[in-house]
């Protein structure tokens, strides 16, 4: 079998100026079924906008992005079509703010899938318990904590029945106490087979969940392997000097 | 006693034409916002132009343009009512249509992009997201200009539009008592207009910016 095929993203030389600055500078990745990859690497390295490429919420200068085989960067893709199937997760939450817990869990079945009311509600209820929040059910966005906001919001994602879920920087917004139960949560769904490309800073989720590690910098992947090659024999200096630098919680 | 009656029909008016001509212009004030942040540059600018022409002249001179200016252009002649409706909802449009689309620009990027994520079109995210956000967001402004407006449609007497104003008018003349008559019309004003600037209070007070 060709890399395309037992893939589910497919990343190739892939560039993003804005204006005259270089953000991503050639990047190649390629992520397999319920695999969970975590992109590492100094701010400013272009790992948000990789993954803001990868559903396009950025457009892509140059290179493909193949996701289940079809390149979503052509330009009769249907971008609303595909993004169903990609569940995203900011660093803001970035909750309805006009919506309960449960209004925001249903949106997305609701108005794009146009689901029936009453299965909706029965599986969102069903995701707010899985998230833990059961009891917030009926609670506005602002009368929840960080890290309740960022429950309700992978529910939400979770909600479209995605076949990937993207993490950017889901933790680093949070309060340090309510890190670990949106990194609880993530790490669950790992456990499931999700498949997940996670953008963090979070050393200790990179070192236990991800299945593979990638370093990026300036725009480029610097360096990629499994966590324990990563973090006990990074072969790169830049590696090295970062992964020294970062807290390992 | 008899004078009741007809102040009675007149306050009747006033607040039916306030009623639909608030109603016209949240359906008129919303299509200006979008038509002013519309990828269009021709619907940018005529609703731009629109809006600065209806803010910066004077209602009356609206309202008299509407009514006798505009026929002798080959316009419709209208109904008083017409006219003073049309004027009212024209003009407040105007108004709620740049408090609207403060509203939108107001919404944060992040909660966009979010229904963009799950799959949104243009469409879902200003009716689902857009919209709604603006809408609560700016609730007391709509509400003082309903207050603006209930007062303001006293103006259409100008034109015989028989609201309020008009009716006090008219038996104000018919009984040669303009003392009694209008210090009962600005009672009449007070105790509709007082409730409604009590609940305007209530909303500013449990109005809070949301993130």
């Amino acid at each position: 079998m060709t890399a395309e095929s037992m893939s589910i993203l497919c990343i190739r030389d892939l560039h993003k100026h804005y204006g005259a600055l270089h953000v991503l500078r050639g990047i190649d990745l390629d992520v397999r079924q319920g695999e969970v990859v975590v992109i590492i690497g100094p701010s400013g390295s272009g790992k948000s906008t990789l993954l803001r490429c990868v559903n396009r919420l950025e457009e892509p200068s140059k290179g493909q992005v193949l996701f289940r085989g079809a390149d979503i960067t052509a330009k009769e893709t249907n971008l609303p079509a595909v993004r169903r199937s990609i569940g995203m997760i900011f660093q803001q939450f970035n909750l309805f703010p006009h919506m309960t817990a449960l209004q925001n869990v249903m949106e997305g079945p609701r108005t794009v899938l146009k689901s029936p009311r009453h299965e909706v509600r029965m599986r969102a209820l069903e995701l707010l318990k899985k998230v833990g929040l059961e009891e917030k059910v009926d609670v506005m966005p602002r009368q929840l904590s960080g890290g309740q906001q960022q429950r309700v919001a992978i529910a939400r994602a979770l909600a479209m029945n995605p076949e990937i879920m993207l993490f950017d920087e889901a933790t680093s917004a949070l309060d340090p106490e309510l890190v670990g139960e949106v990194l609880g949560v993530m790490r669950q769904l790992a456990e499931e087979g999700m498949t997940m490309l996670v953008v963090t800073h979070e050393m200790g989720f990179a070192r236990r969940v991800a299945d593979r590690v990638v370093m990026m910098d300036h725009g480029k992947i610097i360096e990629h392997g499994t966590p324990t090659a990563i973090f006990a024999g990074a072969v790169n200096e830049r590696t090295r000097r970062f992964l020294g630098e970062v807290d390992d919680r | 006693m008899r004078n009741w009656q007809p102040l009675a029909e007149g306050v009747a008016m006033t607040i039916l034409i306030s009623t639909l001509a608030m109603l016209g212009a949240l359906a008129g004030g919303l299509a200006v916002a979008l038509a002013r942040l519309s990828r269009y540059r021709v619907l940018r600018a005529l609703t731009y132009g629109y809006t600065e022409l209806f803010r910066t002249t004077p209602f009356l001179v609206q309202l008299l343009w509407i009514f006798y200016a505009l026929p002798r252009l080959g316009g419709p002649a209208l109904t008083p009512f017409s006219a003073g409706l049309i004027a009212l909802i024209l003009n407040l449009s105007a108004f709620l249509g740049e408090i609207y689309r403060a509203g939108m620009i107001a919404i944060p990027r992040g909660v966009v992009e979010a229904g963009i994520a799950l799959g949104f079109t243009g469409t879902d995210v200003k009716r689902r997201i857009t919209i709604p956000i603006a809408f609560r967001q700016t609730l007391p402004l709509t509400v003082s200009h309903w207050i603006t407006l209930f007062k303001e449609t006293s103006v259409l007497s100008i034109i015989g539009t028989a609201e309020l104003m008009y009716e006090a008018r008219v038996v104000a003349v018919d009984t040669y008592r303009p003392l009694e008559v209008f210090t009962g019309v600005a009672v009449i004003y007070f105790l509709l207009t007082y409730p409604q600037s009590i609940i305007l209070n209530r909303i500013y007070e449990k109005h809070r910016p949301q993130e």
